[in-house]
């Protein structure tokens, strides 16, 4: 088995025992036992940069506008995402939601592996521009996705009045709401960057403006509806209820974009 | 030499009876406890909810007596008599094993008033403290109280007594830390002037609320309520304005309707940005209007909510203090263990002693008859020696081992039996030499 190949099946391993340890820590409230899950999920992400190095020396180098790898990517960043986040918000619940997805991307990433990409010629420095702020902007908004699912489950609980004495091992509602406003911002930031290199990128490649296609229209769509979530939030001031609701339905129409439409093309 | 307990707590004795034997300085009863002749080691522990004496005797009788005129003439102190039943009827006393459980309990909440309570463990640490500090604590209690910290360190660590909270304001507290990432930026209003608020006010300040507003109606009331706590006081005109920069609202006061209806608290909750608010509502009949908890952003507990949630912890706390029990029970078995091989010493010794003496006898017997040079000598006596060392070895060993568990009493009782050490003692106190066999060789 080459180096690689053997790096990403700890990289998955690492974040199936992630995932493990922090949904088995949330749901019996055990926060060491989350805590854990946090730290495999560092460990992963420390193997995951690893095998994205060694990917990087191989010849010829792979492409990352390859889907599989792109997604793979994505999932990296997430996690690291995730981690830096945790260093300015007490968020460490997210991670119940960002191992499992972390895991299934790098298994998607195994396991659509097909062979080499085509070579960009000449317009290679934007597609991997694209690629990167994309994958980053999509991360990101994974991240405000998590949190929004997690304060609507935190909000149910609370507002069902079910027994919460005990202290829950999922974040604040404060803090899952300032995580999702700090993540939709700064994701919405890089996925506009990534639309702006994406056409950057056709325009070198074809010589025009838009490609049109389901992949780019979809993907127009979609930062449209961002726009409007952040527009909402930060300037008619909208509850955090609906903007927890809005980052987790505009995390599921960028996935099935990015994601699905690249599966179908 | 035994462990005994006298003391009185809230399920024997009344608050009355508790106030007048608790002791803000329990050094001068310790070193009285300590001066007396059957008392070797004593801790007293002294809490609104417990008077405790735990002592370490060598005359268990004697010292029933003296922990029991301990309280009525030195800790009840002076003033008003008390029925002579009445101290007797508070009092209960607890002798070694019961005595061990009981301090490993009382350490580890799960006898308090309110099970899981965390101010016990303090108090008893400094109990100890106090013992130690004025020469009272010797090797037993001082290694019982640690024990005891050990034992409620493990219940709090490995099951979650502590983790539910059952009364009202601390619930109210767990909530608004569920809402919100930290409560020293919050602002609470609280309405209403009487015991729930005082109660409620007293834990938000404690658990670090930021700011604290009281409404009342009347507002010199508020103000008497708001000056103790370092809170301000408000009427109920300024209700609307207070409410839109307030985070956590606590309800009890008197009256027929709502005093916070939905239109109220939709128009503060659109001036202050849609930012959470937590309402707490424990009047009767009821302060705000049930249609609030439809509002977003608005999480209404009222009474019965609050008593559900709290119940619940309660049974929660039940199921907990069964695990808590174990760990208990797991850990009195290994201090008992360490006390029987305290126990054991003697015996150990006595065996030692009984096999160097037959070694020697049997040894100077045999040399006599031969005629050897010192190095042989010296590699029989090492020879003798090695076998029996060897021979003792394992028995001294599993005697240890057993010590730990139950059957450790019966197998001291058997080796005494089977190396006939109680024999050679009887035989000793027949010689009635006067003198203690040394049993140190």
């Amino acid at each position: 088995m080459s180096l690689t190949l053997e790096l990403h099946s700890w990289t998955a391993a690492a974040y199936l025992a992630a995932a493990t340890a922090a949904v088995t820590g949330l749901g019996m409230r055990a926060r060491r036992l989350l805590g854990l899950g946090v730290a495999l999920l560092a460990l992963a992400a420390v193997l995951h940069g690893l095998a994205f190095f060694e990917l990087h020396r191989l010849e010829p180098t792979p492409q990352l506008t390859d889907l599989p790898l792109a997604v793979s990517l994505a999932a990296w960043l997430l996690v690291l995402s995730f981690l830096a986040l945790q260093l300015r918000l007490r968020t460490r619940g997210l991670a119940v939601l960002v191992a499992p997805a972390a895991f299934l991307g790098t298994v998607f990433a195994a396991f659509a592996a097909g062979g080499p990409a085509e070579r960009e010629a000449g317009s290679a420095l934007w597609s991997h521009l694209h690629v990167l702020l994309a994958s980053g902007g999509l991360a990101l908004l994974g991240v405000a996705g998590a949190a929004g699912v997690l304060y609507l489950i935190h909000h149910r609980a609370i507002k069902g009045k079910r027994p919460v004495g005990a202290p829950s091992a999922l974040p604040s509602l404060e803090n899952l709401d300032r995580a999702n406003s700090l993540a939709s911002a700064l994701g919405f930031l890089l996925l506009s960057l990534g639309v702006l290199t994406g056409v950057l990128w056709v325009e070198t490649r074809e010589g025009r403006l838009w490609p049109g296609g389901l992949h780019a229209n979809a993907t127009l769509a979609v930062w449209l509806v961002y726009a409007l979530l952040i527009a909402a939030r930060h300037g008619a001031k909208q509850g955090a209820r609906a903007s927890a609701m809005g980052a987790s339905v505009g995390f599921v129409l960028l996935l099935v974009v990015v994601v699905g439409v690249g599966v179908l093309r | 030499m035994s462990l005994l307990l006298v003391g009185m707590s809230h399920r024997t004795a009344s608050v009355e009876l508790r106030e007048r034997c608790a002791q803000n300085d329990a050094r001068p009863v310790l070193a009285k406890l300590v001066a007396s002749p059957e008392i070797d080691e004593a801790v007293l522990l002294s809490t609104c909810n417990r008077v405790e004496i735990v002592v370490w005797t060598r005359e268990l009788d004697a010292a029933r007596l003296r922990l029991r005129s301990c309280f009525e003439r030195e800790l009840v102190g002076d003033g008003a008599p008390i029925r002579a039943n009445e101290l007797d009827s508070a009092l209960y006393e607890l002798v070694d094993g019961a005595a061990v459980r009981h301090v490993l309990r009382v350490a580890s909440a799960i006898d308090s008033l309110v099970v899981g309570e965390p101010q016990i463990l303090g108090q008893v640490k400094d109990a100890y403290r106090v013992a130690v500090g004025c020469g009272a604590c010797g090797p037993i209690l001082g290694r019982l109280y640690p024990r005891a910290f050990a034992t409620a360190k493990r219940v709090k660590n490995e099951t979650r007594l502590a983790e539910r909270p059952i009364s009202v304001a601390r619930v109210a507290v767990d909530l608004a830390r569920q809402i919100f990432e930290s409560l020293e930026d919050k602002v609470a209003l609280l309405v209403g002037a009487g015991d729930m608020i005082e109660l409620a006010l007293e834990s938000l300040r404690r658990h670090g609320l930021g700011a604290v507003r009281v409404a009342n109606r009347t507002p010199a009331r508020a103000a008497a309520l708001a000056d103790r706590f370092g809170a301000s006081a408000h009427g109920l005109d300024e209700l609307p304005d207070l409410l839109r920069r307030s985070d956590l609202v606590l309800t009890c006061i008197g009256g027929d309707r709502p005093l916070l209806t939905a239109a109220l608290v939709r128009e503060a909750l659109r001036e202050r940005g849609h930012h959470p608010l937590l309402a707490i509502d424990i009047g009767v009949p009821r302060n705000v209007d049930p249609a609030v908890n439809q509002l977003d952003n608005v999480y209404l507990y009222d009474l019965d909510d609050l008593a559900s949630v709290a119940e619940s912890n309660a049974l929660e706390r039940q199921r907990e203090a069964e695990q808590a029990e174990a760990i208990v029970a797991a850990e009195q078995q290994r201090f008992e263990g360490w006390l029987l091989a305290l126990a054991a010493v003697p015996t150990i010794r006595a065996l030692l002693a009984r096999a160097e003496e037959i070694r020697r006898g049997e040894l100077e017997r045999a040399l006599a008859g031969m005629a050897l040079d010192p190095k042989a000598t010296a590699a029989v006596e090492a020879l003798s020696r090695g076998i029996v060392n060897k021979l003792l070895h394992a028995p001294l060993s599993r005697l240890r081992e057993e010590l730990e568990g139950e059957a450790g009493l019966a197998h001291l009782e058997a080796a005494r039996s089977l190396f006939g050490l109680d024999e050679e003692g009887e035989a000793a106190q027949d010689d009635d030499s006067g003198e203690e066999p040394d049993l140190s060789r």
